[in-house]
C-alpha cells in the first residue's frame, strides 16, 4: 500500500494483530519451553524479530513487484517448502509484530509510526494465507480449530493410492520411522534449534479407522542456509515431504506452527502408509521419490537416514566451533529468513536481503545478553508483562482473562492528523559474522547459481497453477466432474503417480 | 526532557524482571536525552533515531553500566559464559565431588518393597506399556558430547539433560534408553525428538540425588502429559524412582 491508511485498512489490520497476538499466546503457552547450552536462543530470536521489524516490508514490497501474494500462496499449496506452516502461517507476521512490540517497549517508536508498513504486512498475509487455505476456507490453522486441509481431491487421491502400507516389524517401517527421527533432529540443527524447518498439515480422512498427515521437512541441502555450505553437498533433495497414513489415531490439533497432537498419542505403532516427495519453487507440485516399490521406498530412507546422519555430525562440529556472534548470526538469520522462500518463488531471491544482520537491528546487539534476553522474550510473548501489553482493567484477553494485549493495534488517531512515521525505510548494507552463502543452489532441477535459479522461478508457471486450471477449484469439481476439463486436471495431478497414472476423475 | 509517545502510558506497569526494567529504562532516558538534543519533532526524530541517533556505541553503554552496579548475568548459552566470563556468573557452582541434579521440589520417598526410591518426578512424553530402567549419564555440555561421539554411548544409559533443545545432544540422542530433561515441556525439541525416534523421556523434571551410573526407573507407563493440562497449570507427575542395581 502507499498513502495514509484507511480507516478501513486499519480496522482489518488490527483485527488480524488482536487475533495473530492471541493465537501467539496459545501457541507460546501450551506448545513450547526451550532452552539450548548451544545456542543463545532467546538473543538471536529479539534480533531476528528486530530484523523482520527493519526488512520485511520493504522486502515484500520487492516480492510482490514480482508476484502477488495470492499467486504465490497458489503455488504454495503444490509445494513442501518454506511458505507455509509455521513461516507464512505464523513466523512472517509474528517476527515483525513482535519486533515492532519490542521496539515500543524500548521507546524507540510509537504506536501510529510505521504504519503503512504495518498494514503492507498484514495485508500481504492476509492475501497469502487466504489462498494457501483456500480449500478449507479459513485464515489460520487456529481459526479452522487447529487444523489445515490444504490441498485439493486430485492431489489426496494420489498421495492415499500411492501410499505403501507399513507395519510395525516390516522392513518399511522400520526404515521409515528412523528416518523421520534422523531427518527431524537434522532439521532443528539446521534451524539453530528452532522447529521451523520442520511442519506439519492435515489431517485428512482416508477411513474411519485412518488420517492422513503430510509432513514437511525443509532447507535440508546446500541451497539457501549458507552454513549448509559444504556440510550438506550430500544432501540430494532441499525438501522432503512425507506423507504419513495413522491407523487409530486422530490428529485433533496441527497448529499454525505446524506441530500436531493426536488422541491417543501418535507412536511409531500407529503407523500404517508412507509415501515420500520433493518438491521446490522449480518443480510440477509434488515429485515422488523411490515411490516405485516398498522396497525401493525401504532403501531410499535407508539411504537418507545415512547421509542426514552423516551431514548432521558435520553440521553440529561445525557449529560446536562457532562463536556467539556466529550462533546468534545464524539463529536470527534462520528465523529472520523464515519468509525467504517468498523471494525464491518469485525469483527475486538476493543473499544480501536474507542473510544479513541489519545495523539497525544489529546496534541492539551488546544489551542481549542471555539473561536479559531470557527475561524479556519471556515477558515479551509469556509473561505479557511489558508495559505496552497493559490494557485498560475491564479487558479480559482471550486465553488468560487478563487485562493485556500481546500486541498493540494500530491507533485510529492517525486519521485525525497525529503525525507519524509511515514506512521504516528501505533495508540499510548490513553483514554477519559468518561464512558468505556459495554460489550452488540445489533445486529439482539440480544444482544452480542464483543468477540461473531467480531467472528459471521467474518465467515457471507450474501447470496447473495456470488459466484456467488455476481458478477449476474444489467447488466447481464438485459439479463438474464429468467434464473433459475436469478429467484433464486430474490427469495432469497424476502424470507421476504409480497407481493412478491417466486414471482422470 | 521531552515525553516519548509511549510515556504517559494510563495503563502501565513496570516489567516483571528487574533486569529488563533497568535495560529499557536506560534505553528509554537514552532516546529521550537524544530527542531533546534533536530540536526534531517526533517523527523527524523517530525516523532519524531509527537510521544513526541512537547507535551501537550507547547500547553498549548500557550493558556496561548494568555490569558497572555488579550485576553479572546468569547464562543459557555455554559459550556465552565462556567468551565473556567477566560478564556472566560461572557455570557451575564450586562444589566437592561428584555432580547430580538437587532441585529444592524433588519428591523422595524411602525406598519401596521393590526396592525403588523415589527421587524426583516429570511429564511423560509417551505413554507406554512398561517403565523404562536404565543407568544415569548426564550430559550437560559440547565437550562431553564430543567424547561420547568418540568413546561411544555405552549401552541402556539414560541420559540426563538440562537442555531442553534437540541441538546439543544432536549426533548421540539416538543412542539412549531413555532421557530425563529437567526442562522444557513435553512439546520442547528434546521431547518432539525422543516420540520421533521411539526413546522414552521425561521432561520439565525436578530430580535430586542421582549420580553417574546409578540405576534409575523412569514411570514411562504413566499418562503422557496433555497440552489442556499445561493450559490448565494442572501437574500429571510421573515418577523417578532410583532403583537397586
Amino acid at each position: 500500500m502507499t498513502g495514509k491508511p484507511s480507516y478501513v485498512q486499519l480496522l482489518e489490520a488490527n483485527n488480524l494483530i488482536q487475533n495473530f497476538g492471541d493465537s501467539t499466546y496459545w501457541l507460546c503457552l501450551t506448545r513450547t519451553v526451550q532452552g539450548s547450552k548451544l545456542f543463545p536462543v532467546s538473543p538471536y530470536i529479539l534480533l531476528s524479530y528486530l530484523n523482520a521489524f527493519y526488512r520485511y516490508p520493504s522486502l515484500i514490497r520487492k516480492i510482490e513487484a514480482a508476484m502477488p501474494a495470492e499467486a504465490i500462496a497458489d503455488r504454495a499449496r503444490q509445494m513442501g517448502i518454506k511458505v507455509q506452516n509455521s513461516s507464512m502461517g505464523w513466523g512472517l507476521p509474528c517476527f515483525y509484530l513482535l519486533g515492532r512490540e519490542y521496539l515500543l517497549n524500548l521507546g524507540l517508536i510509537g504506536p501510529q509510526d510505521a504504519a503503512e508498513d504495518v498494514v503492507t504486512v498484514m495485508d500481504f498475509w492476509r492475501r497469502f494465507q487466504l489462498a494457501w487455505h483456500r480449500n478449507d476456507g479459513h485464515i489460520t490453522n487456529a481459526e479452522y480449530g487447529q487444523r489445515a486441509q490444504i490441498l485439493p481431491d486430485r492431489r489426496l487421491e494420489v498421495f492415499k493410492a500411492d501410499a505403501f502400507d507399513c507395519a510395525e516389524g516390516d522392513p518399511l517401517h522400520e526404515a521409515a520411522q528412523l528416518f523421520l527421527a534422523t531427518v527431524s533432529q537434522y532439521g532443528f540443527l539446521v534451524s539453530c534449534e528452532s522447529r521451523i524447518s520442520l511442519t506439519n498439515s492435515g489431517p485428512y480422512r482416508i477411513d474411519e479407522r485412518h488420517e492422513l498427515l503430510i509432513r514437511d521437512f525443509m532447507d535440508l541441502a546446500e541451497t539457501s542456509l549458507p552454513w549448509l555450505d559444504d556440510v550438506a553437498a550430500d544432501v540430494p533433495y532441499n525438501n522432503l515431504t512425507v506423507t504419513m497414513v495413522a491407523r487409530d489415531c486422530h490428529f485433533h490439533l496441527v497448529d499454525d506452527w505446524g506441530s500436531f497432537e493426536s488422541e491417543p498419542e501418535f507412536s511409531a505403532a500407529r503407523l500404517n502408509g508412507i509415501g515420500l516427495y520433493t518438491s521446490d519453487a522449480l518443480s510440477e507440485g509434488y515429485q515422488p521419490i523411490a515411490m516405485g516399490s516398498a522396497q525401493e521406498l525401504t532403501e531410499k530412507f535407508l539411504e537418507l537416514n545415512t547421509i542426514f546422519k552423516e551431514a548432521t555430525n558435520r553440521l553440529w562440529l561445525r557449529m560446536a566451533g562457532w562463536s556467539r556472534d556466529q550462533l546468534i548470526d545464524a539463529g536470527a538469520i534462520a528465523y529472520y529468513a523464515i519468509a525467504k522462500d517468498l523471494a525464491h518463488v518469485a525469483g527475486v531471491f538476493d543473499p544480501a536481503d536474507w542473510f544479513e544482520i541489519d545495523p539497525r537491528a544489529e546496534r541492539f546487539r551488546p544489551i542481549l545478553s542471555d539473561e536479559y534476553s531470557d527475561a524479556a522474550l519471556g515477558e515479551l510473548v509469556g509473561g505479557i508483562s511489558l508495559p505496552t501489553q497493559q490494557q485498560s482493567p475491564f479487558t479480559m484477553m482471550k486465553w488468560s482473562n487478563r487485562a493485556t494485549k500481546v500486541l498493540t493495534p494500530l491507533p485510529y488517531s492517525i486519521l485525525a492528523g497525529e503525525d507519524y512515521i509511515a514506512r521504516v525505510g528501505e533495508p540499510q548494507p548490513g553483514g554477519s559474522h559468518l561464512p558468505p552463502k556459495n554460489d550452488r543452489y540445489r533445486t529439482t532441477r539440480g544444482v544452480l547459481g542464483l543468477e540461473a535459479y531467480n531467472a528459471a522461478a521467474a518465467t515457471f508457471v507450474p501447470q496447473t497453477c495456470r488459466e484456467p486450471w488455476n481458478f477449476l477449484c474444489e467447488t466447481w469439481v464438485k459439479y463438474n466432474s464429468a467434464s473433459p476439463s475436469a478429467d484433464e486436471l486430474y490427469r495432469l495431478e497424476q502424470r507421476q503417480s504409480r497407481t493412478l497414472r491417466d486414471k482422470g476423475v | 526532557m521531552p515525553c516519548l509517545p509511549t510515556d504517559n502510558d494510563r495503563y502501565a506497569s513496570e516489567p516483571a524482571s528487574v533486569l529488563v526494567a533497568a535495560v529499557h529504562g536506560a534505553v528509554r532516558d537514552l532516546v529521550r536525552r537524544r530527542w531533546a538534543g534533536s530540536g526534531l519533532d517526533w517523527s523527524a526524530f523517530a525516523a532519524a533515531a531509527n537510521e544513526r541517533l541512537i547507535t551501537k556505541d550507547d547500547l553498549a553503554a548500557i550493558d556496561a553500566a548494568v555490569l558497572a552496579t555488579g550485576h553479572r548475568y546468569a547464562f543459557s548459552a555455554l559459550i556465552s559464559a565462556s567468551e565473556r566470563p567477566a560478564a556472566y556468573r560461572g557455570t557451575e557452582p564450586d562444589r566437592e565431588g561428584p555432580f547430580c541434579f538437587a532441585h529444592p521440589d524433588a519428591p523422595t520417598a524411602a525406598a519401596d518393597p521393590e526396592g525403588r526410591a523415589l527421587c524426583g518426578v516429570g511429564d511423560n512424553v509417551v505413554r507406554r506399556d512398561r517403565n523404562v530402567r536404565g543407568r544415569a549419564l548426564y550430559v550437560r555440555s559440547s565437550q562431553e558430547v564430543i567424547a561420547l561421539m568418540q568413546q561411544g554411548v555405552p549401552d541402556g544409559r539414560i541420559a540426563i539433560i538440562d537442555d531442553s533443545g534437540g541441538t546439543l545432544t544432536a549426533p548421540i540422542l539416538e543412542r539412549f534408553a531413555g532421557v530425563v530433561c529437567a526442562g522444557g515441556t513435553v512439546r520442547s525439541h528434546l521431547g518432539i525428538l525422543t516420540r520421533e525416534y521411539g526413546i522414552p523421556c521425561l521432561m520439565n523434571v525436578k530430580l535430586t540425588g542421582v549420580f553417574n551410573d546409578d540405576m534409575i526407573e523412569l514411570e514411562t507407563s504413566a499418562a503422557a502429559r496433555t497440552a489442556d493440562s499445561y493450559q490448565r497449570g494442572e501437574a500429571m507427575p510421573a515418577r523417578i524412582w532410583k532403583a537397586e542395581p
